[in-house]
């Protein structure tokens, strides 16, 4: 037994020096294969995308696996970090070792990416980032970012309820607004909690409680349901995607209360983000949501146009804002102004039929 | 005189300790007192209006009677196991995701936002039941032929479950528009009580009538006292074992039905998260002993509404959702120790010798 | 050599079973190594490279720890599935530490080696002197570690203590392993310090199992509680000493987790314990006790790993995949197990 142990042990030991040596060699033989490759054949990008936690989410990569088809000339590499940012950072490890052209990294947090950024930049492998930011010593690390102003958007939605308001002449010290929030750390959820809260400063808003619901359904429809144990004033929620406004409708109505407009009246007004889910978009429709601050998530045709231009040896701007919008039930607010520049309100409703009037 | 009478007294109290369901009750009267001293609030419970403008009542009590029903569904199934293999299944949650999955899938077709539904709702429900009989029956075979212990035997689903159920639906986030899917885990329009207690109460009734009526109850007891002895009796421990687990099977399937029905829609990563802890957790509080053999089940759907009971104290006093298994945990190893039969042993050394020093006084 | 085969003759029970571990500790370094063959013939490109293995080290020192501390439990016939929520718990308390309470590196470590000195104390006890299931007991035992990382601190954040920032990026380069990158610029190999300890905590363990007396006693104990009993053997104690030491590494493992990571967060370690348990057991560590080996966990360890890092550059794009994968490899060798425990009791009954 002692012998047929000690063949294995041998085995082994010749298993990991051929493993070794082989290790050795690579560059030479790689780099070769590599040369031969990469004319021929199609730009491989690494996508690194934070989860599926949302409908926006699902959008987001819907749209990038649309737009870097084989048909378009690309090999796309798809990881879901599934939430984690060791996951994510164990993808871009991945990503470099098998040398993909470009990373894309949709982060799950702001902080902590230098170091694996740094090895992507000494793999001399591009990195352009989507959605959320990363917050990083050196901006030389990344080459783009691509994504939604969300303190913007927040102070887009802010705005739109103070309009709202004063057109109703409703004092703002009778508005009583909970927040649930988005995941904490998530670049939309700071820009959005901020642009809330700088709003209600300045315009005495009474801002009960600010809650983290992880942009989900499940959590949001958790979260609403204990606030509205806890206050019995509640008549904005300003929550910040659409998955968490669906489930705070859910607890509202669960709970034996309306939603709607009349917020003097006990109804309770819901505003939300993104308009991307379709259930969302006809809450609009139907009255439940009032007003959504678009978040356009179709990055896809963007990132390609990035890509394109760095081919052909050009140099794009270090910040992509997208433009957007805002969808709401009725066209009280025209439109929204901020910083001096004015954004256009869509009006979503029943076209014709019967709520048309 | 005297001491005939102490003595008397003693043997009653120690009757009612020693009965199986003193356990959760005792655990319930404790709450409902706690509860009651530190804010009778908790007990109000008003009746509203819901959107659809059907009565609806609601208060922690009506929370507790919704939530703890899918637990005691889930208890119910988790009682045979425990009793028949010794052991508990962890993979409840993740056979919940599934079995809810499903139920989308059937409902849904190959399309995520359907205007109308694709199948009827009892088609989805039995379909889901099927599938999750056959996970259980995966589990128990492992347990029960493969000879594998069942938390280490179900591992192998709670790891993959939840990646099965995003699967079945190409991880899209199905949605059901019809109303009606909702009354199964909300209201039945113009009954006010949840949906969830009625369902819990059939499955009781069902399970009664299914012990009354066969040896199911002596047959997974017997496996669970001695499997060698029982097979020599001419049972055959394996198919037991493994009936119990596709009982369980059933049980997940209504279970998460319900949670489905619930949200009609489904997060898989969140659904019935931790739910097989409170499971197991009613299964114990029932006085059920975790190695097998003897149970009763009135205990252990008692002990499924008390762990309601507990949640939502905690939750009113905003304990966060996440940091509610602390609290849980202390509860499991306080029950656990008291009932580990070392402590019993020197407890009940201990009452005695206090029992004669107390007669001796009296006399 | 002499000596080692009189020890183990004079242990019958632990000789026999010499023979399961071997066939499947020979099986799992076959699997890992048909494996990774495997991937370099199909996926050449990244796998060649020295640094694809390395980083498969970096990201799993802490697993290899925790796996090792779940193989001395399990070979003792125990389990303890706290080790992820003690992980994470350590995670957060070092973070909170480090960056609130203004903490050096040196208190966090005591930090995490208390937390799972701590774990182990109470977990022991209750195992092995209340004699409660160990299965129950760390169920609890995760659930409390869990909600207590939520109570410490309900957010996630990176540290940004500097001396520790330094610690996490300190790399070892390994002299003459590395590749040329697109640029054409050399890129040496490396591991983390986390790999360091973890190696460390391999060879202390497989020392410990395999030529001290509390070693041998793990074995006897997991392999049968009377017999144990007979040669004299203070099971009680052993139990406890396994439990404890478990935690104990669960401890450390945790604070190499955080090294890794740099951050605390609730979700942090998420099924940690599930992938400690599966590389045990891939590595030939019998559910039953009394059957495991070191090395085998440390080779389970890897043979996860590398399945999951296939998974991934095969495209098989949908996060899924790794859980299937993982569970079905779990499956076929809990399988094997079987079928191997079943044959010997047929032997055994001729």
């Amino acid at each position: 037994m002692m012998a047929r142990k000690k063949f294995w042990v041998a085995v082994v030991v010749i298993i990991l020096c051929i493993f070794i040596f082989l290790g050795r060699e690579s560059p030479q033989t790689a780099d070769k294969e590599e040369e031969e490759t990469v004319t021929e054949e199609s730009i491989v990008v690494g996508f690194s995308q934070l989860g599926a936690e949302s409908d926006w989410r699902s959008a987001n990569s819907e749209s990038m696996r649309a737009t870097f088809t084989e048909e378009n000339g690309y090999k796309l590499i798809f990881e879901d970090g599934q939430q984690k940012q060791a996951n994510q950072i164990m993808a871009i490890r991945t990503f470099i070792q098998q040398e993909v052209d470009y990373i894309v990294l949709a982060p799950v947090t702001e902080t902590g990416w230098d170091t694996v950024l740094q090895e992507a930049k000494d793999a001399g492998i591009p990195v352009i980032i989507v959605d959320r930011m990363v917050n990083v010593s050196d901006e030389s690390l990344f080459v783009c970012w691509v994504g939604s102003d969300f303190e913007l958007e927040g102070r887009r939605a802010a705005e739109w309820l103070n309009q709202y308001t004063q057109i109703h002449d409703i004092p703002p010290e009778e508005i009583n607004i909970v927040n649930i929030q988005g995941t904490i750390g998530a670049s939309a959820q700071i820009g959005r909690t901020k642009g809330l809260a700088d709003a209600s400063r300045s315009n005495g808003w009474n801002l009960l409680e600010a809650v983290p619901g992880d942009f989900t359904r499940a959590k949001g429809r958790e979260v609403m349901e204990s606030l509205l144990k806890k206050y019995n004033n509640i008549n904005v929620v300003y929550c910040e995607n659409d998955n968490e406004a669906l489930g705070a409708i859910d607890a509202i109505e669960t709970a034996g209360k309306r939603v709607g407009s009349h917020i003097t009246h006990g109804e309770i007004m819901v505003i939300s983000f993104d308009g991307v889910n379709q259930e969302a978009m006809q809450h609009v429709k139907d009255g439940k949501i009032r007003c959504i601050a678009e978040c356009n998530p179709l990055h896809g045709p963007r990132v390609r146009t990035i890509i394109e231009m760095l081919e052909e040896g050009g140099v794009p701007d270090k910040f992509y804002y997208v433009e957007e919008g805002m969808y709401t039930h009725d066209d009280t607010v025209k439109s929204v102004t901020v910083d001096g520049k004015v954004y256009p309100v869509t009006v979503v409703r029943h076209v014709g039929g019967e709520n048309f009037h | 005189m005297s001491m005939q009478k102490a003595n008397n007294k003693s043997g009653f109290f120690a009757n009612l300790v020693r009965k199986q369901i003193f356990i959760p009750i005792a655990a319930l009267l404790l709450l409902a007192i706690f509860n009651l001293i530190a804010d009778p609030s908790f007990y109000k419970i008003t009746l509203g209006y819901n959107s659809a403008g059907d009565p609806v009542l609601s208060g922690y009590l009506m929370t507790i009677l919704d939530y703890g029903s899918e637990l005691a569904i889930l208890a119910i199934g988790m009682t045979f196991v425990t009793a028949a293999s010794g052991g508990q299944d962890i993979s409840v949650g993740a056979t919940m995701a599934i079995a809810g999955s499903v139920v989308l899938r059937v409902l849904c077709g190959t399309n995520s936002r359907p205007e109308t539904l694709q199948a009827p709702i009892i088609v989805a429900f039995l379909v889901a039941c099927v599938v999750s009989m056959l996970f259980g029956a995966f589990n128990g075979a492992l347990v029960a032929y493969f000879r594998i212990q069942p938390m280490v035997a179900t591992l192998i689903l709670f790891t993959a479950g939840r990646s099965i159920a995003a699967w079945i639906n190409n991880n899209e986030l199905p949605i059901v528009s019809e109303p009606s899917f909702g009354y199964y885990g909300g209201f039945i329009p113009g009954i006010p009580i949840p949906t969830p207690f009625f369902i819990a109460l059939a499955c009781v009734v069902v399970i009664g009538i299914v012990l009354k009526v066969t040896t199911l109850r002596l047959y997974i007891q017997s496996v669970g006292i001695n499997e060698s002895s029982s097979r020599l009796n001419g049972l055959n421990p394996e198919m037991i074992k493994l009936l119990s687990f596709v009982i369980l099977g059933v049980c997940v399937a209504v279970a998460g039905f319900i949670k489905v029905s619930r949200l009609s829609s489904i997060n898989y990563s969140v659904i019935a998260k931790d739910i097989e802890m409170d499971a197991i957790l009613a299964v114990a509080l029932g006085g059920n002993s975790l190695g097998g053999g003897k149970f009763n089940m009135t205990a252990s759907i008692l002990g499924a509404y008390v762990i309601q009971f507990l949640t939502t104290t905690l939750y009113k006093f905003n304990v966060q959702s996440d940091a509610l298994p602390a609290y849980k945990a202390v509860v499991v190893i306080a029950l656990v120790v008291l009932s580990a039969p070392v402590v019993r042993d020197s407890l009940s050394r201990w009452w005695k010798q206090l029992r004669k020093s107390g007669a001796k006084e009296v006399a | 050599m002499a000596n080692k085969t009189s020890a183990g003759s004079s242990l019958g029970a632990k000789f026999k079973n010499m023979t399961d571990t071997n066939l499947l500790l020979t099986i799992t370094i076959v699997v890992f190594f048909v494996m990774y063959i495997g991937a370099i013939v199909f996926q050449g490109k990244g796998f060649l490279k020295p640094q694809t293995f390395m980083n498969i080290l970096n990201a799993n020192a802490a697993l290899i720890i925790t796996a090792c501390g779940m193989s001395l439990v399990m070979i003792t016939g125990g389990i303890d599935i706290s080790v992820g929520g003690v992980a994470a718990l350590v995670s957060m308390c070092c973070a909170v530490y480090l960056d609130f309470k203004g903490g050096n590196v040196f208190g966090a470590i005591l930090i995490a080696v208390g937390i799972g000195i701590a774990f182990g104390l109470v977990q022991g006890f209750l195992v092995a002197y209340l004699e409660i299931q160990p299965f129950i007991v760390s169920l609890a035992g995760m659930f409390f570690a869990r909600g207590m990382t939520t109570i410490v601190n309900t957010n996630p954040f990176n540290v940004e203590n500097e001396a520790f920032v330094a610690l996490k990026d300190t790399r070892i380069r390994i002299p003459g392993l590395g590749s040329v990158n697109k640029l054409g610029k050399y890129v040496p190999a490396y591991i983390e310090i986390g790999v360091v300890v973890a190696l460390l905590v391999v060879l202390i363990l497989f020392c410990l199992l395999r030529w001290t007396k509390m070693g041998r006693a793990f074995y006897a104990v997991g392999g049968n509680n009377q017999s144990a009993l007979m040669l004299g053997i203070n099971v009680k104690r052993t139990k406890f000493a396994s439990h404890m030491l478990c935690s104990f590494l669960a401890g450390i493992g945790g604070f190499v987790y955080f090294l890794h990571v740099g951050s605390g967060s609730a979700s942090h370690a998420s099924g940690m314990e599930m992938n400690a348990i599966a590389s045990s057991i891939i590595g030939g560590t019998m559910l039953t006790g009394g059957v495991g080996n070191i090395i085998g966990s440390f080779f389970g360890v890897l043979s996860l790993s590398t399945i999951q890092n296939i998974v991934s550059s095969a495209g098989l794009d949908e996060a899924w995949w790794t859980g299937i994968t993982v569970a079905a490899m779990l499956c076929l060798f809990l399988v094997i197990q079987s079928v191997i425990m079943a044959r010997k009791k047929r032997a055994l009954n001729k």
